[in-house]
């Protein structure tokens, strides 16, 4: 049983022991055989076990990592789990909403304005031109290079 | 000649030089407003470098990175034309229709005409132009001024500083790993002798050496040294989930303690959850290490050394002490497991038991002639294990977390942090060396080590480091805390092939020397009167290789890295792992607490009984107040 979601917590490992404390305070309020109603014995139980886990940092840590290592993220090896040619392209291309979302949407979408921008312009004031594509290629290496700084680094990065 | 024909003469002379310079001057006047697209693109990356402090190389990556633009432009010329030659010529008659649009006051679309093929060539201009104004600045030959070449690089050494604080904020610029599993730092402010890149980043593999970090307190070291921690942990993580490297185990030993290690490990904790630690211990705090997992002969040497001895007459009784220890390390029926057991065998009639099988005479004759000193020895064990306290007593193992951060009150108890560092230092070797086991990649960081240095042979494990696989780092906040005596400290600093990071110390002059000097040019001009004559020397000078008077003067965060001969100054980019690396459940990332509970939930009087606690016990007399 998840202790964290026993005391309706987040599975975190950096809680605070107010948060912690909090959390199973109100859950022993609310379901303490002492109640005129009786209480929820077994709910008082486990929530009892979790905070009694959970109550140190030391306890978290380790509670944290025994849920990891019941479900494992560690990959099989390469030979006995072959990756599709591509997969860390896709996973990547998949990964770039939530890299913007936590990096600086703002300054990205400037880039991204500044870019659009300037491309129509050359796009207008050169049609047909193979220059036109050619300063189009430019502003996309630019946006791109200068771009990457403004998204969230990668998991486990 | 006469004095009249001597002076027209002279006057010919300076109107011919002046002729020439000036022809000089409109020819190449002429050749930039002839080639204007190069000269404007050279312009502006030339005032960019100068206003950024980029480096020349900078701007010659720039116009690499601008070259596929070029290339489609020709591929677009190619589809267009269908014939080499015109391709060939294709920048050449752009060039003659860009003319005809400025004539026609279009000027912007004449610019872009002609911008794929002058947007790399104007760079490169621009590169070799700024190279050669840094080199004849620096070397004395131009600049208005005797102070132009110390001028020029204050200013250039503000605008880098400036430069790399803006990209070591950009979270994407500096993560912990770079793609090819190198350990970012931070921004480069300048590099002397290490090719320049944007970004410092440290192998990997380079942690696998030894590593010192000097730096004042308050000169940004923490940081530093979090974000070397947690990117090693990282990259060691990450080659152990490709199956290239064995599990990391990293070894924080905090040798200063106090409430501030509190909140440094648990910093430190946050940032290796981030980048993948599943558990990490703080000791003493939360988690206790058994010293007495020691191999017998080890934890005999160990028990030893944590004890102060003498030199001299006092030599007799260290002997003495060698012996009983030995003794009631190796008595039948094997090691003591942990300290009472161990305090046990100092006792005469319990070593008398222990050896007195008839198969151990030798033995119970020593114990005989140690017999009078074997009560003091007892008392010096049990005080000293009193004062480590059981936190080297418990079940835990160095293998059971995936990194150790340890508070040593090396400030306020001094010897006792001493012990304790020998102890750990002796069960991360330990842990480094046993057969069978399994094999982990070992960093261990010993944080202001000056307060535990008088007695830890750290130089020691780091020898003994090279063949283990084990790295070591070692910080003081000075060069004299590094080490006992002179001799220690340049073994290792000398030793630590794995780099040396500066920060701001009043002190740095021992440790630029292992930097070692470049060879510089210094140009000595005439003086005529108070103005610079046009005569003078060019000389080969020697200069240090990171200057210690700009390490005196670095800000908060800012480091020099000296490694191999060569230097990098550097921003360092502050420690954060990524957002995406914590757990899904996460996502509501500010945590309400839970709101009080409503008055009609008010928990009756505490009843009778064997069961759960009553809700006083659980929430405090307030909550039945």
């Amino acid at each position: 049983m998840n202790p964290f979601t026993v005391l309706g917590l987040p599975t975190d490992p950096d809680l605070t022991d107010e948060q912690v404390r909090a959390a199973w305070r109100t859950i022993a309020a609310a379901t303490h055989p002492d109640r005129p109603d009786g209480g929820d014995v077994a709910r008082y139980t486990a929530a009892a076990t979790a905070y009694a886990q959970l109550r140190t940092a030391w306890g978290r840590s380790e509670a944290y990592a025994d849920l990891a290592t019941d479900q494992p993220h560690v990959p099989a090896p390469a030979a006995s789990q072959p990756v599709p040619p591509g997969a860390s392209i896709v996973r990547a291309v998949m990964l770039v909403p939530a890299r913007i979302r936590h990096g600086r949407p703002w300054h990205l979408l400037l880039r991204a304005l500044a870019a659009a921008v300037l491309s129509l312009v050359v796009v207008r004031l050169l049609p047909g031109q193979p220059s036109g594509p050619a300063m189009v290629t430019g502003l996309v290496i630019w946006f791109v290079l200068t771009g990457r700084g403004d998204l969230a680094p990668p998991p486990g990065r | 000649m006469s004095i009249w024909s001597w002076l027209k003469l002279t006057a010919a002379l300076w109107l011919l030089r002046k002729m020439i310079k000036g022809i000089g001057w409109l020819l190449v006047a002429a050749v930039a407003v002839t080639a204007w697209p190069l000269t404007i693109v050279a312009g502006i990356g030339y005032l960019a470098a100068w206003l950024r402090g980029w480096p020349p190389v900078r701007l010659w990556r720039a116009a690499a990175w601008s070259l596929p633009m070029t290339a489609v432009y020709e591929i677009g010329e190619g589809l267009r034309l269908r014939a080499w030659p015109a391709v060939a010529l294709a920048p050449v008659t752009d060039y003659g229709h860009a003319w005809q649009l400025l004539a026609a006051h279009s000027m912007l679309r004449a610019g872009l005409l002609v911008a794929p093929v002058a947007v790399p060539a104007g760079l490169g201009i621009g590169g070799l132009l700024w190279a050669w104004r840094i080199y004849a600045i620096t070397t004395g030959l131009a600049g208005l001024t005797a102070s132009a070449p110390i001028e020029f690089d204050t200013r250039q050494w503000r605008r880098q500083v400036r430069t790399a604080r803006g990209r070591a904020a950009a979270p994407g610029t500096v993560p912990l790993l770079t793609r090819t599993g190198h350990v970012v730092i931070g921004a480069t402010i300048r590099a002397v002798r290490h090719p320049w890149r944007p970004i410092l980043t440290v192998p990997y593999r380079s942690f696998g050496r030894h590593a010192v970090i000097i730096g004042s307190s308050g000169s940004g070291k923490t940081n530093l040294m979090m974000r070397l921690w947690a990117g090693w942990y990282a990259a060691a993580h990450a080659a152990y989930l490709r199956r290239e490297g064995n599990r990391p185990l990293l070894v924080v030993l905090d040798c200063k303690g106090g409430p501030d290690a509190r909140v440094k490990a648990e910093r430190t904790r946050r940032l290796l959850h981030g980048v993948g630690a599943r558990r990490v211990a703080i000791w003493p705090d939360d988690a206790r290490l058994n010293l007495w997992d020691l191999p017998p002969r080890d934890l005999g040497v160990l028990l030893l050394q944590m004890i102060e001895t003498g030199d001299g007459a006092a030599a007799y009784y260290t002997d003495v002490m060698q012996a009983v220890v030995n003794l009631a390390m190796a008595a039948p029926g094997g090691p003591p497991p942990n300290a009472a057991s161990f305090l046990d065998r100092l006792d005469v009639e319990w070593l008398e038991t222990a050896y007195g099988d008839g198969l151990h005479g030798a033995a119970i004759s020593r114990i005989r002639a140690a017999k009078s000193h074997i009560g003091d020895i007892q008392l010096r064990y049990a005080t000293l294990l009193g004062r480590l306290g059981p936190a080297l007593d418990g079940p835990g193992t160095l293998a059971g977390a995936d990194a150790w951060y340890c508070i040593l009150e090396g400030t306020r108890e001094a010897s006792v942090a001493e012990a304790q560092a020998m102890a750990l230092t002796e069960l991360v070797a330990h842990a480094a060396t046993t057969a069978g086991g399994e094999r982990r990649a070992i960093l261990l960081a010993a944080d202001d080590y000056s307060a535990v240095s008088r007695r830890v042979p750290i130089s020691n494990l780091y020898e003994r480091g090279r063949s283990l696989g084990l790295g070591v780092q070692v910080s003081a906040q000075s060069w004299q805390g590094l080490g006992r005596d002179e001799d220690e400290r340049y073994r290792i600093a000398a030793t630590a092939d794995g780099g040396i990071w500066l920060m701001s110390t009043p002190y740095p002059e021992p440790v630029v020397q292992l930097a070692g000097t470049r060879r510089v040019l210094e140009s000595a001009h005439k003086l005529i009167g108070a103005t610079w004559g046009k005569e003078g020397t060019t000389r080969t000078q020697h200069a240090w290789t990171a200057d210690p008077d700009l390490i005196r003067t670095l800000d908060v965060g800012q480091a020099c890295y000296i490694r191999r001969g060569g230097a990098t100054f550097v921003q360092v980019a502050r420690p954060k792992p990524s957002p995406l690396s914590l757990p899904a459940a996460r996502s509501p990332s500010v945590i309400v607490p839970p709101p009080a509970p409503p008055p009609d939930d008010e928990p009756p009087p505490p009843g009778p009984g064997s069961g759960p606690g009553s809700l006083d016990d659980v929430l405090g007399p307030e909550a039945s107040a």
